[in-house]
């Protein structure tokens, strides 16, 4: 197996909104734009963020068990002749969103910045369960030694534990 | 017949095998092909293919999944090896000094070349981003960037002087449109602009197109453009889709302040007033635009490469390194393989031999080979095949044996038994002429005890004159392998005459030692036979029988006699006057008769008077033709001639008593023999023996006669006395000789006397 990286990007630790019966999800990935990712964003190769979201269920004394888990991926790919950053946002697999942006401000935060995702269904869960949403991201991957691969990813950002008709404080 | 290996376990017959192998190496050949195809391909393809990221770990995935697989071949195949070293097989040694032979001449080259690859391609990939190609793209991206910024400025400030322009003039008033038309078209007239557009916020007001542009329409603007102008007061775009034209279109828009509202003391908060946007549109020639994109492209993807540089080393040396171990891998299977190839075979040829040595003879070694390796395992099947024949036929022939030997040591007993038991005497002697056996008979008749000659050679068994006549005659020449004597011995004082025949025993492998009985023969069996009381009993037949015709003889002059002097008394009673003639002619006839009585008992008185012989060294040739000399022209017709070779040597007879036996015999023969015909007399001396034969071409004796020839008074000529050749008989026995008769062919007699000398 290939190994892993972080490189000093963080997640933040993800805040989840329970509306509907579905949690949106915020959350912010930093230190991600660096001279490695700009250079590359820069020569026209479509490039990207893979959010990794999980869902599980809360298990006092044991491990979570693992409920749902969807991707987001984020990719950017630059038009020098436009001069503009098409930004295309999949969720689970699907095109949700697709836009350009000229500024590289914008594009961070475009990319960078998950405002109320509607990642998870909850009509199925039990009110009593206590559940937790983890996020990943993966940025690519870089050589060792010039020949080994490896997967840039970040550590995994938890929620608190929440309930599904209403999120619930930690010990609630 | 289907293939095992020498553990049993059945295997795939060679020609598959040869197959899998060179299967094996094509499939590599295909992927080295391919490898090198892809390599090839990737300078035609988008570099974000040729370095994608999926390629890397797919490769990474690969290379570690070979190297699995060769670490797992090679330390199961190590681990075997040692085990087999452990336990000794045989051809462990072999089969270690050929995989890690295979293995060492595949590495090292491959290694080298791997080696010698990876930095020559390291370096061509590093001497790609060289500074002046980097220096030298960069440079004209510049310029086909500042050349567009440029005209993307010129035209916002076109925009912008128009949007002055229409400062006064009301847009949301169709009246004033012409006046708003006129000031587009003059604008076109003194700008390089190919086309102006007014719009009221988002609201197209008016337009108007360069006719030598060749614009045939407005394009279409971008997405947020008129939305980006109205929030930043200005937005630049350039458009690559133009109607009736291939060119590039700058497009610029600058926005002007809201105009201001018509009501600002109304209560309700209204929307905010539109803002007039003027959007500029100038048209870069296609050649021009196409130069600056592809300047542009360029920089771009020398940055993607530059960018993608270690992902390429990376898949670059994955795939190296792919290509390296597969040709490990195979280098290395091939090696194991081949290896096994000639050492299973070996291993199993061990085995078998143990096998065998342990007395399996069934087991066969089962190798699918069709080498000479094959052949030497084939070879092996027929060695042990044989072996196997041969026990069976050694084990058969055991069994026969033992059989032979407990039939052999029963007919040894009945033989024993019988020789026990018999009359005869029976000697047998071994091939170096060492007395073998001796039964109970022939030490009686030698008068000897069984230790005195078993194991001991005839010589030294039988040392005293008598006795050695006996090794004399073992040690004799043989005609046709045997040989009959009649032997005179003086043991314990007394005469004693044995029938002695000599037989060799003749097993045709024998070898000759000295002083060995004959060559080709085993040994000898000499078989005596006492005739001392035989002879006895004959003599005493012969004299009743002679008396028996003495007495008839005798008889028959008698009878006349009787008659005579009958008749003399009855004519004397008769007183017949014929009485006178009658006396004279019975005077005649008892006178004549008792003469021939007197004749015959003479004949008998010399017979039973003859002296005994008085031998002298006698010139046998000499007498023999001086004896021929008294027959010469007596009978015409028949011839009596000689045949005695010149070096016939001197022996000891009585030269007179010899003679008259000749004298008989020849009387005998010339009697017997009709004109034309001839009497031979010849003599010879074979192994210490005289023979003299005397043959003739006359009528011949019949055969129920010969048994009586030599009894006295008896005759086949129908007159004489018949003591002819009883007295012949008696001279040769007295000289310690024998006499015989047999068919002379192809008519006539022969009598042989055979002398001792």
């Amino acid at each position: 197996m290939p190994a892993t990286a972080t490189f000093g990007a963080e997640i933040s630790k993800p805040v989840v909104t329970v509306e509907e019966n579905r949690a949106l999800i915020d959350f912010e990935l930093s230190e991600a734009f660096d001279e490695r990712f700009l250079d590359r964003i820069q020569s026209g190769l479509p490039t990207g963020f893979v959010y990794r979201l999980e869902l599980r269920k809360d298990r006092k004394r044991w491990y979570d068990r693992p409920m749902r888990e969807t991707t987001l991926q984020v990719v950017a790919m630059y038009d020098a002749v436009a001069r503009e950053y098409l930004v295309n946002t999949k969720l689970g697999g699907k095109l949700v969103e697709s836009r350009g942006v000229t500024d590289l401000a914008d594009l961070e935060r475009e990319m960078t910045r998950v405002i109320r995702l509607p990642a998870f269904e909850l009509d199925e869960f039990p009110s009593s369960w206590r559940l937790i949403v983890r996020v990943r991201a993966e940025m690519g991957s870089k050589t060792l030694l010039s020949f080994i691969p490896v997967t840039i990813k970040t550590d995994w950002g938890e929620s608190k534990k929440f309930r599904t008709k209403n999120a619930l404080p930690d010990g609630a | 017949m289907p293939a095992h290996d020498f553990k049993g376990r059945r295997r795939r017959p060679q020609r598959s095998d040869a197959r899998w192998v060179v299967g094996g190496l094509l499939v590599l050949l295909v992927l080295f092909v391919g490898v090198l195809y892809f390599f090839q391909r990737t300078r035609d393809l988008p570099s974000f293919l040729a370095n994608n990221q999926v390629l890397l770990f797919v490769l990474w995935y690969v290379d570690i999944i070979l190297i699995v697989v060769i670490l797992f071949v090679l330390l199961r195949n190590l681990f075997k090896l040692m085990v087999e070293r452990r336990h000794r097989m045989l051809g462990s040694k072999f089969k270690v000094k050929l995989v890690l032979t295979f293995i060492g001449l595949s590495l090292i080259p491959v290694l080298l070349l791997f080696t010698i690859a990876t930095e020559l391609l390291q370096g061509s990939v590093d001497r790609w981003f060289t500074a002046p190609v980097q220096e030298v793209l960069e440079q004209g991206a510049a310029v086909a960037e500042e050349l567009v910024s440029r005209i993307e400025k010129g035209t916002l400030r076109d925009a912008s002087q128009l949007l002055q322009d229409i400062r006064p003039i009301d847009l949301a008033d169709p009246q004033q449109r012409p006046e708003l038309g006129d000031l587009l078209r003059q604008r076109l007239q003194t700008t390089n602009l190919a086309m102006v557009a007014v719009y009221d916020e988002r609201v197209f007001i008016q337009a108007a197109i360069d006719p030598q542009a060749g614009i045939t329409d407005l394009p279409e603007l971008p997405a947020d453009f008129l939305s980006d102008a109205a929030a930043t007061g200005w937005a630049v775009r350039p458009v690559r889709q133009v109607p009736g034209q291939s060119g590039r279109l700058i497009l610029a828009a600058a926005a002007g302040p809201p105009a201001p509202a018509p009501d600002e003391s109304g209560g309700d908060q209204a929307a905010p007033p539109p803002r007039p946007i003027v959007v500029a549109g100038a048209l870069m020639a296609p050649s021009l635009a196409e130069k600056t994109e592809r300047l542009i492209d360029a920089s771009q993807s020398y940055r993607q490469l530059e960018v993608q540089r270690e992902d390429l080393k990376a898949s670059h040396l994955l795939t190296f390194l792919m290509v390296t171990l597969l040709i490990l891998l195979a280098s290395s299977w091939v090696g194991l393989y081949l290896a096994r190839r000639v050492t299973v075979p070996i291993q199993a040829l061990a085995d078998g031999t143990r096998r065998i040595s342990l007395g399996d003879l069934d087991h066969r070694v089962e190798v699918a080979a069709d080498d000479e390796l094959g052949v030497l395992v084939d070879s092996f099947n027929r060695m042990t095949q044989e072996l196997k024949r041969n026990k069976e036929v050694i084990e058969q022939s055991n069994l026969e044996l033992v059989a032979a030997n407990e039939r052999l040591a029963e007919e040894r007993a009945l033989i024993g038994a019988v020789l026990e038991n018999v009359a005869a005497g029976v000697i047998s002697t071994d091939a170096a002429g060492r007395i073998f056996t001796c039964n109970g008979a022939a030490l009686r008749m030698l008068r000897q005890r069984e230790s005195e000659v078993i194991g001991l050679a005839a010589a030294d068994a039988w040392r005293d004159p008598e006795r050695r006549k006996v090794a004399d005659l073992l040690s004799e020449e043989l005609e046709n392998g045997h040989l009959a004597r009649e032997l005179h011995l003086v043991l314990g004082g007394e005469w004693k005459t044995f029938d002695a025949k000599v037989t060799a025993i003749d097993d045709g492998e024998s070898e000759q030692e000295e002083g060995a009985p004959g060559e080709g023969e085993s040994g000898r069996v000499i078989v005596l036979e006492d005739l001392t009381e035989l002879i006895k009993a004959q003599q005493l037949a012969a004299w009743n029988e002679a008396a028996r015709r003495i007495a008839h003889e005798i008889k028959n002059p008698l009878t006349p006699i009787k008659l005579s002097a009958e008749r003399l008394l009855y004519k004397s009673r008769q007183e017949d006057p014929a009485l006178g003639k009658a006396l004279e002619e019975a005077v005649e006839i008892i006178t004549r008769e008792v003469a021939s009585m007197q004749s015959m008992v003479d004949e008998f008185s010399r017979y039973a008077r003859m002296p005994g012989p008085r031998p002298t060294s006698v010139d046998v040739r000499r007498l023999i033709h001086e004896t021929i000399h008294l027959y010469r022209d007596l009978k015409p017709g028949v011839a009596v001639r000689g045949n005695i070779p010149t070096e016939l040597p001197a022996a000891q007879l009585d030269a007179e008593q010899i003679k008259r036996a000749l004298i008989n015999l020849i009387d005998n023969a010339l009697e017997a023999t009709d004109a034309p015909g001839v009497v031979e007399v010849s003599a010879e001396r074979r192994t210490g023996t005289l023979y003299i034969h005397v043959a003739d071409s006359g009528r011949g004796v019949p055969v129920e006669a010969r048994g009586k020839l030599f009894l006295p008074h008896f005759s086949t000529k129908g007159r004489g006395t018949g003591l002819g050749l009883s007295i012949v008989q008696r001279i040769i026995t007295e000289h310690h000789g024998t006499i015989r008769v047999e068919a002379n062919e192809p008519h006539g007699t022969i009598f042989t006397i055979e002398l001792p000398s």
